[in-house]
């Protein structure tokens, strides 16, 4: 193998080393490209989900203009199938997951006291192969003539059942994208999972116990070991599904004997700690931003934890709620039934001390805090109709109806979009030194929430009424025309509100009308405050020693044994928030050595939709692939981590 | 291998960064390859046409290449036992004869897919191909990685890559090496030699 | 009306029989709810929230609403809806008090002044927790016992003398098909997308699809089932009629059977509810429930027409 000869320097190695050099000192697009700064990585994260968001979001408009009126034929039902389908892949694989990775990336080596995470060029991985992903199966679109209307996106559900989703029933390419692209992103995320698992267990400064950790970065933890057992899952289920529709295997095939149900088992195994992937970072989010704009510690830490711990652990015993309806007899669902009915109280738990961190509060009802209350009370909402259709009995008539689309709505735009948008108002004046309008931001919120539950609440009522999920046009006389006119109009209204935060985010930061943030805006609790804004590229000049939960609340406010508040000496906090360097940031900076830039994770990336574009067009294309994932990885292992000086 | 960003720190639970990184990954790994042989016991004796599995396994055979593959895991650990001494040219004789044996069970496994075709078998015959050749075949794909690796650090140490101070890059190859050979000794037990 | 007969009924005192029940009809029917609003002055504020939730269904029912899950026509149904409201109303009850409460919370602590120090620093309490950790525990697991016995109603065999009809789902329709009338060829008698049942006796629905995974539903009989590809063991048409309560084996795939009972004559709609591709939004079906000598004249009706040329 010709590239193992790198120790000593080959002219391909000298120019990437160049490369590397500009990438390092440079403010360009090569340093973006680069990059293995955490900062900078979670911003591409955040950038590309939001994006992304936009895709899916105007997906969903498309759908709700369909169903607007009965019969409407805006759409063709293939149109409608590629278009729903695409609308649940991107929002769960390409926008929740990402936008939490942005928020891991962006926070938790800042949270625990760390320069970077613990594998900066495979977190660079991470995001490359997550964008590669992205971007090939999207453009699953344009495989056959967009231009007159035919898409070629997938089209059997974002859940792919088997048979649906084998070549039989769904010619074309579409599905063939689906099983490759969420392969190449599933491996994102495992890659992702691995690394803060790493991060968070063995790059806490001295003194960040355990449990001195911020709540965000406990459930950071948990989410990851969920990536790191649920993917794997996933990744054979596609696996399963690419042979029986590439290389004609018989996984799912019932003509050879097989039994379609193994792909939900499979499906589901993975989708159900799936959805704890999904909230989880959330519900750290919410932990975070209720007791800083409360002024109050999070009630009952230790409690939020183990409920959160709780949770992940049961996320595995309750994958047949989704399977109700297939016949598995009463044990099986009587068994998942109060397993799924119990996960509520991990759940309640954390509601009851959300609120009992407001009681008694000073509460400020700034942007990030009302969003974050938001998300606890939808996400409340959508828990309890869960618990509704938990009820086996009951479950089988709402399953498949709008009743559950209505649920998950609930719990994943009310309970994780509401407490990401918290996040990025909340977290955006470190990393950019200015603020969002508040304006702007309380009009945002409030169209988002009316827009919300004008959506979504009267799909409980379309369920209820019989309207079953996934279907491209229904005629009158059902009784669910003014429940589709309303739900279309609260997604035109969720639709001003994205209008709204666009053009905040342009007065804040391409007009650069937005107030300077300073580093403390909020009277925060977390380490991350302590640090100027926006953070210096090497985080820490001094890795800080942590004395206890919210270490930086307790280097400006002391606390007497009746829990009343005595600032700290002024002058004091200031000092010991910088970390003591007193200003001289850039000086600290160089004694630092950091990791270098590399092009390897890219390269590496490339490789995988490359290859994934061969198995499906032709076999002579994979090698090149595999070629550019093999020179990746090389180069990745033998180039130093950290240019000598 | 990759390195962390800050190997020179203390971690905060003493493992390498790198070690805790494998173990999660093997951790994820068995999840892997259990939903594999979960499919495959679940289409166990449901294929409705043949060939079937008591038709073809010859078990002697399989037998040589898995006491092959285990041996392989000795030499593993001779190679390992060797660098950590600061024997770099024991290492890499044990390294190279670990690859060697692990080549020589792909042989075996290309022999035995060879004969399975020939004898009417192939992925889309009944379930029993499907299930098998995949299986199988993910596995065989995770020793070719793992010789791959080890023809890796062999060459890298014939440049003088490796001294004592990075067993660890030993240790890791390892580490995966023992993984590889243990889902072998749980997919012989339960596909060939258990049989219903 | 044979209604009460499961479990999940006699439990329904814990909530308040007379509320409960009216519950279930009031949603289709707004005057009862009026009614027992009127007789339980007591209980109004609790009505009010039901009212608020229920106005909204029932501006909805001022149309036809063929596939109203509350409409309910069958004791499956009945069953379901008494099960979804067990859990609703405890749902309803945990809303306004943890939505109420944020809002309250919100406004009662907001900052009144931009100086105010911070409050009094309180970090838990651990009697606090235990109690919100057990009390929901309880109330999941009150309402968990009673589902554990409808399920086991719910999904007991259909009975002996159970009506079969075999349901093939395909794309995009549905193929009815009676083992138990066969005509002078020695077939049974089919139909497509519309199927007549007897009232009043229970009718095993066995459901096998020949293509994708399709979902049988009639909400005004009973829940969904999903209906699998089955590869039948035997080839169909010299297949004997399985005897009660035992489902044809499949090689590929499975069979599900369920049970459905009309309790009174109409026609019923339903579709498809698990999605099978293009049209599946027009994979509709009917099901007319018949007194039984209607029902046996529309058979002797059948009969007649298939042996005198087929269908």
């Amino acid at each position: 193998m010709a590239t193992v000869t790198v120790p000593k320097r080959s002219a391909l190695a000298e120019a990437l080393a160049g490369a590397r050099h500009a990438a390092d000192t440079g403010h360009g697009v090569l340093s973006w490209i680069a990059t293995v700064d955490h900062k900078r990585i979670g911003m591409l994260y955040g950038i590309s989900a939001f994006l992304l968001f936009l895709v899916g979001g105007l997906e969903a408009l498309l759908i709700r203009t369909q169903l607007i009126v009965p019969e409407s034929g805006v759409l063709t039902s293939d149109q409608y199938n590629r278009l729903f389908t695409m609308h649940g892949v991107t929002m769960v694989f390409m926008v929740v997951m990402p936008l939490s990775a942005a928020f891991f990336n962006l926070l938790v080596p800042l949270m625990i006291g760390a320069r970077d995470v613990a594998f900066p060029r495979l977190n660079a991985f991470s995001y490359w192969s997550f964008l590669g992903g992205a971007i090939f199966l999207n453009a699953s679109f344009f495989t056959r003539d967009i231009f007159s209307g035919e898409l070629g996106a997938p089209d059997a559900g974002w859940f792919g059942y088997a048979p649906l989703s084998l070549p039989d029933f769904t010619p074309g390419h579409g599905m063939d994208f689906y099983a490759l692209g969420l392969q190449i992103m599933g491996l994102s995320s495992l890659a992702g999972g691995l690394n803060f698992a790493v991060t968070i267990l063995n790059m806490r400064a001295p003194g960040m116990t355990l449990f001195r950790m911020p709540v965000f970065v406990w459930m950071t933890l948990v989410t990851s070991f969920l990536i790191i057992f649920a993917m794997p899952v996933i990744a054979v289920a596609l696996f399963e599904l690419t042979f029986d529709r590439l290389f004609n295997a018989n996984f799912f095939n019932t003509e050879a004997g097989g039994n379609p149900i193994l792909w939900q088992h499979m499906f589901w195994l993975f989708g159900h700690p799936e959805v704890y992937i999904l909230i989880l970072p959330a519900f750290g989010i919410i932990s975070e931003i209720l007791p800083t704009f409360s002024r109050k510690p999070l009630f009952g830490y230790p409690f939020v934890v183990f409920s959160g711990i709780a949770i992940g652990f049961m996320s595995w015993g309750v994958w047949v709620h989704h399977m109700y309806t297939t016949g598995l007899g009463t044990i099986a669902n009587s068994a998942f039934g109060i397993s799924t009915i119990l996960i509520g109280v991990p759940t309640g738990i954390k509601i009851f001390n959300w609120m009992g961190t407001m009681f008694g509060g000073v509460i400020r009802l700034r942007v990030p805090m009302m969003f974050a209350i938001g998300a606890v009370a939808t996400f409340t909402i959508g828990g309890l109709s869960g618990i509704t259709h938990s009820m086996v009995p009951s479950d089988y008539q709402q399953q498949d109806s709008y009743y559950v689309v209505a649920h998950f709505h609930y719990v994943l735009f009310g309970g994780a979009i509401f407490a990401l948008f918290g996040g990025i108002f909340y977290w955006a004046p470190k990393f950019t030194a200015r603020m969002f309008n508040e304006t702007l931001g309380h009009v945002q919120f409030w169209l988002m929430m009316i827009g919300f539950n004008l959506t979504f609440f009267p799909m409980h009522i379309s369920g209820l009424l019989g309207m079953p999920r996934r279907i491209y046009t229904y005629s009158d006389g059902m009784g669910w025309d003014l429940w589709n006119l309303m739900s279309s109009i609260g997604a035109f209204t969720i639709a001003a509100s994205i209008l709204v935060f666009i053009a905040n985010y342009v007065y804040t930061f391409v007009m650069k009308r937005g107030r300077e943030a300073g580093d403390d805006p909020w009277d925060a609790r977390t380490l991350e405050w302590s640090l100027p804004s926006p953070v210096p590229h090497y985080n820490f000049a001094e890795i800080p020693q942590v004395h206890s939960l919210d270490d930086f609340w307790h280097r400006k406010y002391r606390e007497d044994a009746e829990g009343n508040v005595l600032p700290v000496v002024a002058g004091g906090a200031v000092e010991v928030a910088h970390g003591g360097d007193g200003g001289g940031h850039e000086e600290a900076g160089h004694g630092i050595h950091l990791p270098s830039p590399s092009y390897f994770p890219l390269i590496a990336a490339l490789g995988l939709p490359v290859m994934a574009t061969g198995l499906i067009y032709d076999y002579a294309i994979v090698p090149v692939g595999a070629a550019l994932l093999v020179v990746g990885l090389y180069g990745w292992a033998l180039e130093p981590a950290t240019e000598e000086d | 291998m990759a390195h962390a960003a800050t190997g020179h720190l203390e971690t905060s639970t003493g493992l390498d960064n790198r070690k805790l990184l494998m173990w999660f990954f093997l951790a994820s790994d068995c999840l892997f390859f259990g939903s594999f042989i979960a499919a495959y016991l679940l289409y166990r004796d449901r294929s409705l046409v043949g060939p079937y599995p008591e038709d073809l396994f010859d078990i002697p055979f399989t037998s040589v290449s898995a006491f092959v593959l285990l041996m392989s895991s000795v030499s593993m650990v001779l190679a390992l036992a060797a660098i950590q001494r600061g024997n770099v040219r024991g290492m890499r004789i044990w390294l190279f004869t670990t690859a060697m044996l692990g080549t020589l069970f792909i042989a075996g496994q290309a022999y035995e897919f060879t004969e399975f075709y020939h004898e009417g078998l192939t992925l889309s015959t009944n379930l029993f191909g499907t299930t098998f050749f995949v299986l199988t075949g993910f596995h065989g794909a995770h020793v070719t990685i793992g010789v791959l690796i080890l023809l890796s650090l062999f060459v890298y140490s014939l440049r003088g890559g490796i001294q004592q101070k990075d067993s660890l890059n030993v240790e890791l190859a390892g580490l995966y090496w023992h993984f590889v050979d243990i889902v072998w000794i749980v997919i012989f037990t339960l596909i060939y030699l258990v049989q219903p | 009306m044979p209604r009460g007969r499961n479990v999940g009924y006699s439990l329904t005192a814990w909530w308040g029989v007379d509320l409960h029940a009216a519950a279930i009809s009031s949603l289709a029917n707004v005057t009862q709810t009026l009614r027992v609003l009127r007789r339980n002055r007591a209980r109004l504020p609790l009505l009010l929230v039901l009212l608020a939730l229920l106005a909204l269904v029932l501006s909805g029912c001022t149309t036809d609403t063929p596939q109203n899950t509350f409409d309910t026509k069958g004791e499956v149904a009945d069953a379901q809806a008494k099960s979804f409201l067990i859990a609703m109303w405890p749902a309803i009850v945990i809303m306004i008090g943890v939505l109420g409460g944020i809002v309250l919370i919100a406004l009662r602590w907001r900052e009144r002044d931009p100086n105010q120090p911070p409050p009094k620093q309180v970090h838990g309490n651990t009697r606090l927790e235990i109690a919100w950790t057990i009390a929901p525990a309880v109330l999941l697991l009150a309402i968990g016992v009673p589902m554990v016995a409808q399920i086991a109603d719910l999904g007991r065999e259909p009975a002996d003398d159970a009506y079969i009809i075999n349901v093939v789902g395909q794309r995009y329709s549905w193929l009815f098909e009676y083992p138990e009338e066969i005509d002078s060829e020695g077939k049974p008698i089919q139909t497509v997308n519309e199927a007549h049942i007897p009232v009043g006796r229970e009718v095993s629905f066995q459901l096998r699809s020949v293509d994708v995974i399709h979902s049988f539903w009639v909400p005004k009989l009973g829940g969904k089932r999903d209906v699998f590809p089955c590869n039948l063991v035997t080839p169909e048409p010299e297949a004997p009629p399985t005897p009660h309560g035992e489902r044809p084996p499949c090689d590929g795939g499975q069979m599900n059977i369920l049970w459905l009972k009309a309790d009174e004559p109409g026609s019923f709609s339903g579709q498809c509810a698990e999605y099978c591709g293009l049209e599946h939004a027009r994979m509709t079906m009917t099901i007319h429930a018949d007194a039984q000598a209607d029902f046996d004249a529309w058979v002797k009706e059948k009969l007649a027409g298939s042996s005198g040329g087929g269908n």
